[in-house]
């Protein structure tokens, strides 16, 4: 199960697994997002390509206009899979404690 | 007007003589394979012919629209009407039969259609299909003027009657096209898989001192990876790629992204052009949420080096024979069509020592999850690489794709799998499968003339080692006609000499070194055909010996420069 929403800070704060019968949910929440967002990733427990997938649309359309996705408080595995993915490139990934 | 409800069963006892009869004969017609429309039109027909009416139509309910939707009724087009709206709507609401003597002198009545079908409509009934077990509206059935007089009370027992056979009539029909429908789509993803297995390599390029091999194992029909492994001028060809999902979508654009890479290279594009720019082109393609992760990388033979550019597919083991281990490589630039690359980034090589291997594998492999929920891993693939460093490039792959399936332990395949090994024979050593066939032979000779060139064996010996490998090898494909399997042949050099290992899988015993000696110096028209391969093997080599385990013949001969060839 996945939990998306707004935290107390305006952060995205996400939780639990953001795979592909997750993603819909996952967009909707980001398309609502402008400017430079930050997502906290504490919770966050896997991904998969079809996330990847969300999270790539997601910065495209904030370069687009200027500002960018930020992940901050990603756990080590999920680094890994950032990295292995190349999208420790296109994403600014913040590792977690 | 009458209003009967469906629910009052009526008793076989009050249907007249003539509508029982009338009844069964439509029966057993509507029991026919018909196709919807058909079998619309028949209990149509039915209807017509038990209640003496004129005319006749069927409307099927849609559940997702809440319509009645008249496919087919003579003489008038395909209708949609909501629910409640019209008899129709009326009785499939209120699921009563509506018995209308007097058309004109009802609201309900639509007189429209007898303007467009310039008729008259004089009475009509109107009467629900519902599945009594289900609980469940099928559709409607109306049947217009009866030939003589109006509809009675009579007749409305005829058609509940009717209908409870015209629901089973059209249920039956409606599964069997969902059915057909169904495998319709299952053979439209079948000749997907076909085209998207057809762009993969069905044979693996010879290389001297390497081992390549692929394999591809989808989840479901289609899938998202593709790889490739082909001789091209640039060198070999290696290709492992994913794109986002599984399914038809993400299987075309892989086919895409491979097709783009060939033509790329084909009209002369180096490796760092060819990633940027279909890397771009994929990004004007492909929807923004869509990217492929690629390695493309060239292998060349000769200073043995692997050039390679990596958009966001890891992790890359480059197992090191001379340190037993596993480097990991990430990748070095994001998926392909995630964003435009301006400029070409670097590649990055690696250097191919001897026993050294390259394994690329899709994250099919390494995510894969069993049970318990645990995955995979690259520590398990690094660990099997190594196993499995004496064993050919196929075995490997094989080997761990056994090993995936056996830690899975039941647990479903949730992503494609993908592996690619390219293997850097020991100096000493080669080792390859070829097809069972006469066809192998040229193949067979390439093999041994640059194992030799190679290790600089000395090259007249070539000729009876070829021919004494030809001569076994045709022995297998001759003889052991039940097997399918591919014979492998393993070449390894000591000292000045070499040893040659055919192995013949899944076969009876067959050893034929066992052959009875050939008395060559009769004369020709005394001798009796066969046997003289085996004889001239024996005289050829300085060893040959037969074992036979585990359903393999294995034939093991040994050639030293010092033995003088007959050839």
């Amino acid at each position: 199960m996945l939990d998306i929403q707004i935290g107390e800070g305006g952060e995205v704060v996400i939780s639990g697994r953001l795979d592909a019968s997750q993603c819909a949910q996952a967009q909707t929440l980001l398309d609502t997002q402008g400017g430079v967002v930050t997502m906290d990733c504490a919770g966050l427990e896997y991904i998969s390509s079809a996330g990847l997938g969300v999270l790539l649309k997601t910065q495209k359309r904030l370069m687009g206009a200027g500002g960018k996705l930020r992940l901050v408080k990603v756990n080590s595995h999920l680094q890994d899979i950032f990295r292995y993915s190349g999208f420790d490139q296109i994403l600014e990934i913040e590792a977690g404690s | 007007m009458y209003i009967g409800a469906v629910s009052a069963e009526p008793s076989i006892h009050m249907l007249p003589t003539k509508g029982v009869e009338a009844i069964l004969k439509v029966t057993s017609k509507l029991a026919a394979p018909f196709d919807l429309y058909t079998m619309l039109h028949e209990v149509v027909e039915a209807a017509k012919y038990v209640l003496d009416a004129e005319s006749g139509s069927v409307w099927l309910y849609q559940s997702d629209t809440d319509e009645l939707v008249m496919e087919v009724a003579e003489n008038i087009p395909p209708v949609r009407l909501p629910m409640g709206k019209g008899l129709v709507g009326s009785a499939a609401a209120t699921r009563q039969i509506i018995n209308v003597p007097d058309c004109y002198a009802d609201p309900r009545f639509n007189q429209d259609i007898d303007l467009q079908t310039k008729t008259k409509t004089r009475c009509m009934l109107t009467l629900p299909l519902v599945d009594p077990d289900k609980d469940m509206l099928v559709g409607v059935m109306q049947v217009l003027n009866k030939r003589q007089g109006v509809f009675v009370d009579e007749d409305i027992v005829l058609a509940h009657a009717l209908s409870a056979q015209c629901v089973v009539a059209l249920q039956r029909v409606q599964m069997v096209e969902a059915r057909l429908e169904a495998e319709r789509m299952r053979n439209e993803l079948t000749m997907a898989r076909d085209v998207q297995f057809s762009t993969l390599p069905s044979f693996f390029p010879q290389v001297d001192g390497y081992d390549v091999f692929g394999l591809f194992k989808p989840e479901g029909l289609a899938g998202g990876d593709t790889f490739d492994l082909v001789a091209i001028d640039q060198g070999i060809f290696i290709l492992m790629g994913d794109a986002t999902g599984h399914g038809i979508a993400p299987a075309l654009s892989a086919t895409q992204m491979q097709s783009m890479l060939r033509v790329a290279f084909r009209l002369g594009a180096d490796l760092d052009d060819a990633f940027r720019h279909v890397n771009n082109q994929l990004l004007e393609d492909l929807p923004d949420d869509m990217f492929v992760t690629a390695f493309v990388g060239l292998l060349n033979e000769k200073s043995h080096t692997v050039r390679f550019h990596s958009g966001g597919q890891g992790p890359i083991l480059h197992y090191r024979a001379s340190s037993d281990d596993c480097e990991i490589h990430p990748p070095t630039s994001f998926p392909l069509a995630a964003l435009p690359l301006d400029t070409s980034r670097p590649s990055k090589t690696l250097d191919m020592q001897p026993g050294d291997i390259l394994a690329v594998l899709s994250d099919g492999t390494f995510e894969f999850r069993n049970r318990e929920g645990e995955e995979f891993g690259i520590d398990r693939v690094a660990a099997l690489i190594g196993q499995h460093r004496e064993r050919s490039a196929e075995d490997m792959a094989t080997a761990i794709l056994a090993e995936v399936e056996r830690f899975a332990n039941g647990a479903p395949q949730e992503d494609d799998i993908t592996i690619v090994i390219v293997k850097r024979e020991q100096d000493h050593r080669a080792g390859r499968k070829f097809e069972r066939s006469y066809k192998s032979l040229q193949p067979i000779f390439d093999f041994t003339a640059g194992f030799f060139k190679r290790t600089n064996l000395d090259p007249p010996m070539n000729i009876p080692v070829d021919f004494v490998i030809e001569e076994l090898f045709t022995n297998m494909v001759k003889y052991s006609t039940e097997s399918q399997a591919d014979i492998r042949i393993d070449l390894r050099r000591d000292g000045d000499g070499i040893h040659v290992t055919l192995t013949d899988y899944d076969v009876e015993p067959f050893d034929p070194t066992v052959a009875p000696e050939v008395a060559v110096d009769l004369p020709a028209e005394q001798r009796v055909p066969g046997g003289l391969g085996i004889h001239l093997v024996r005289k050829l080599v300085d060893s040959v010996e037969y074992e036979y385990a585990d359903r393999c013949s294995i034939l093991k001969f040994t050639k030293k420069p010092s033995g003088e060839t007959a050839v």
